[in-house]
């Protein structure tokens, strides 16, 4: 029983939400609201946007064009576009591979918080006590609870990249918990992703819309929101805003990895696909701007709770140091109180100058975070002080995962369909195939699950991909508009629509684009050739601190500059 | 004459004023956070609350030590506005006599939860400094609650799994069978409506090859 006919998406929604689901993913949540907030609040939307018209959405119909025209997996595709090119595809395979391995840690990370949600207090909330029962753990009092959670209790981190420390049992029980759910949602290919995909893609925006509904309600929320929106046009003269406004659109959307082709290519031949990429790339950036005033209300609910906590030790140890009665310091007048002192006791309050600390609001707003410190330090702890607080817990850690999960089922299925379409391959059934795929990359990527996994996962995230995925997506635009050819291009996308392609999408193909990529890859190679070694943040146990850390990086470094070339 | 009464009358109390002063080696130093505890329901800090204390410290060490202790032997000095104080506890034997600061601190933290509640407060709001609370024990369940929900989780999902396979193994045997019988039954079913409509099935233009040769 040979397969003959190719599998498709039950109807045009699944690809979409697909699409949606894969491209809507964690960054949307933890990078965007840094970067908004890194480079002027709502100033920031006009270069994301433009970068959004320029870049993003004609790189993703070229990708879809392409996808659904072959209805060959990456490597397939670009080998029937030119035979030299089958490289290119095998590039995006491997990248996707890359990926795979480590992205799945962190939905075991959020499957180990989620099933930590379900006690009566939550683990973050309190520092755990200590073996005499005399007081916290001195780690987790010098550190904040929910620090010491993430630090300690999931990762228990080593010291350093190079001290291996054993399997982290729990984790490595998250992470087959992980690889398990993917291998189920992708069982039968197309049949049982599409199913999948109307879940994973609508379950995150109901929880951003609980959540936005329950932050714009938390004290001190507006505080974060209206930092976040006041516009600092002067970030616009600067060019890092533009670099990173484009750098973002393009990982976002997902470009490169060979997912998109991979899911266009079980579209029926005449889907249109046109308006379907515009809509996509549209969500995607709505997404974005949505989950990040989320964030800036937790950011201004968080950076309040955090700033009458000053104020509060502030008033107390003014009340115990100068014996004064307890309703004569409140938190309103705690400033004023210290101006009185200081005309009145002024010896004694400067004995108190360096345990006084100095509370600010502003400080407190201003301290962004991306990335994992943002998604599960600084969310937990805002969620540890609302009421009922497991619940708001369970609802954001599935949501992390949904929005994670998503991600993942667009980079296996851009290693599995490069694979089935092999014909030494599509011997062997779909779900064997998967499996073994799912198999291979559980294995590889026990790794993460160590003490230095964490430390293995930044460097993974912040140099696995982005040189391939900026080198890929610039020679397939090239190779289209050049050595395809765009009228070759415009022809078969008449065929598929029975429209041509607008003139505007031709400049952008043959010009914009090409352009922009060249300027953000030669941005990057200058920042990588004059950065030096690269740095790791590393978490010390005494200092209870991240601090830079910049040894061992540089072997595993040449690996990826060894692999670049070799693709 | 009178004037050896007047000495041995004012010596306990400059005896005491002797033995309990700010910083005493013996002594302890207690701040209490009423209003921060009680809100609106607080209660004033005078003589009547402090001979509670007194009482409540006492028991503390009557408890410890397995001794009489008496109100009297517990002193207290340096009262501020904030609700502080110093105290020290005399050895009921011997009024002139400190009990060391060890043994307190062991009363104080025995029964630290009986002199909270008497005085309505807690850990925080009843500090005393330098005595370490006793901060009750974890409860730590037989089994980790995580490991229940993940048990339960990879159970259904490897369920889930096992379904599905089982079911693709089965359609592809049903698919097997039923193409198998396809093939037969075409001829055959073919016969038997000629036979049927009585007449002879020509089997040499039977179709086995649906194109001729070239």
């Amino acid at each position: 029983m040979a397969k003959d006919a190719r599998e498709n998406w039950e109807s045009p929604m699944q690809f979409v939400m697909a699409c949606v689901s894969y491209a809507v993913g964690l960054g949307n949540v933890w990078r965007f609201p840094y970067l908004c907030q890194m480079h002027g609040g709502g100033g920031f939307l006009i270069p994301y946007l433009l970068m959004l018209l320029l870049e993003g959405v004609p790189l993703f119909y070229l990708e879809l064009a392409i996808g659904q025209k072959m209805r060959l997996g990456s490597i397939g595709a670009w080998t029937a576009i030119s035979p030299y090119l089958g490289g290119l595809g095998l590039a995006s395979v491997v990248t996707s591979m890359y990926l795979c391995l480590y992205y799945n840690i962190i939905n075991a990370w959020s499957f180990w918080y989620l099933f930590h949600s379900f006690q009566s207090v939550l683990p973050w909330a309190a520092c755990p006590v200590n073996s005499n029962r005399t007081g916290p753990i001195e780690e987790c009092e010098k550190a904040t609870p929910t620090q010491y959670f993430f630090y300690r209790e999931t990762l228990n981190v080593s010291p350093s990249i190079e001290k291996n420390g054993g399997i982290h049992t729990g984790q490595a029980l998250c992470f087959l918990l992980a690889w398990v759910i993917t291998y189920l949602f992708i069982i039968r290919g197309v049949k049982s992703t599409g199913k999948v995909v109307y879940f994973t893609a609508t379950f995150p925006y109901v929880v951003l819309l609980i959540y936005l509904i329950r932050g714009m309600t938390l004290h001190g929320a507006l505080n974060g929101v209206k930092y976040m929106f006041t516009p600092k046009m002067e970030e616009l003269a600067n060019p890092t805003t533009w670099i990173n406004a484009a750098t973002q659109i393009f990982f976002s959307l997902g470009l490169g990895f060979g997912s998109l082709i991979a899911f266009a290519s079980y579209n029926q031949y005449h889907n249109n696909f046109e308006w379907q990429a515009i809509i996509v790339s549209l969500i995607n950036s709505g997404t974005s701007i949505f989950a990040s005033i989320v964030t800036f209300a937790i950011y201004g609910f968080k950076a309040t709770i955090n700033y009458e906590n000053c104020l509060e030790r502030t008033r107390i140890l003014l009340l115990n140091s100068f014996n004064l009665a307890e309703d004569s310091i409140i938190i309103n007048n705690v400033f004023e109180m210290i101006e009185k002192l200081n005309t009145t006791f002024p010896e004694q309050l400067a004995e108190l100058s360096n345990k006084l600390e100095d509370c600010n609001l502003e400080n407190e707003l201003s301290t962004a975070v991306e990335g994992t410190g943002l998604a599960f330090i600084v969310y937990s702890e805002a969620i540890k002080n609302m009421p009922l607080s497991q619940l708001w817990s369970v609802l954001y850690f599935f949501m992390l995962l949904m929005l994670g999960m998503g991600s993942m089922l667009g980079n296996i299925t851009a290693i599995t369909t490069p694979l089935q379409d092999f014909k030494f391959l599509s011997r062997i059934s779909n779900e064997a195939l998967n499996g073994f795929v799912c198999i291979l990359c559980l294995l590889l990527g026990l790794g993460f699950t160590t003490r230095s996994g964490n430390y293995w996962f930044t460097m993974f995230n912040d140099y696995g991909a982005t040189f391939s995925l900026l080198l890929i997506v610039l020679i397939e635009v090239i190779t289209v508009s050049y050595i395809y050819g765009i009228k070759r291009f415009e022809k078969d996308i008449e065929d598929m629509l029975g429209h041509r392609p607008n003139w505007f999408w031709k400049i952008m193909w043959g010009g914009i684009s090409p352009l922009l990529l060249i300027t953000l890859f030669l941005f990057y190679v200058i920042n990588y050739i004059q950065g030096g070694t690269p740095t790791y943040q590393a978490w010390n146990k005494d200092l209870v601190s991240l601090y830079f850390y910049s040894s061992c990086l540089r072997w595993g470094f040449s690996f990826c500059c060894l692999y670049y070339s070799a693709s | 004459m009178l004037g050896r009464i007047v000495y041995f009358l004012c010596l306990p109390s400059v005896l005491a004023a002797q033995l309990c002063k700010p910083n005493a080696a013996e002594g302890f130093k207690v701040r209490l956070s009423i209003k921060t505890a009680l809100g609106d329901k607080a209660y004033e800090w005078n003589r009547n609350q402090r001979f509670l204390f007194q009482a409540a410290i006492a028991f503390a060490m009557s408890h410890h030590l397995d001794l009489e202790f008496n109100v009297s032997n517990v002193l207290v000095c340096d009262e501020t506005p904030r609700v502080s104080f110093w105290f020290v506890v005399t050895s009921p034997g011997d009024p002139s006599r400190l009990v060391g600061k060890e043994s307190v601190e062991l009363a104080v933290r025995e029964s630290r939860d009986r002199i909270n509640n008497v005085l309505l407060l807690n850990d925080a709001t009843l500090e005393f400094v330098g005595v370490l609370p006793t901060l009750v024990a974890p409860v730590k369940p037989a089994t980790p609650p995580w490991l229940i929900v993940f048990g339960v989780v990879i159970g259904i999902v490897g369920a889930g799994i096992v379904f599905l396979l089982v079911s693709t193994v089965v359609q592809k045997k049903r698919k097997e069978k039923e193409v198998a019988e396809e093939e037969e039954d075409d001829e055959e079913a073919q016969m038997k409506r000629t036979a049927r409509n009585e007449g002879i099935y020509n089997t040499s233009f039977s179709e086995d090859d649906r194109n001729t040769q070239m």
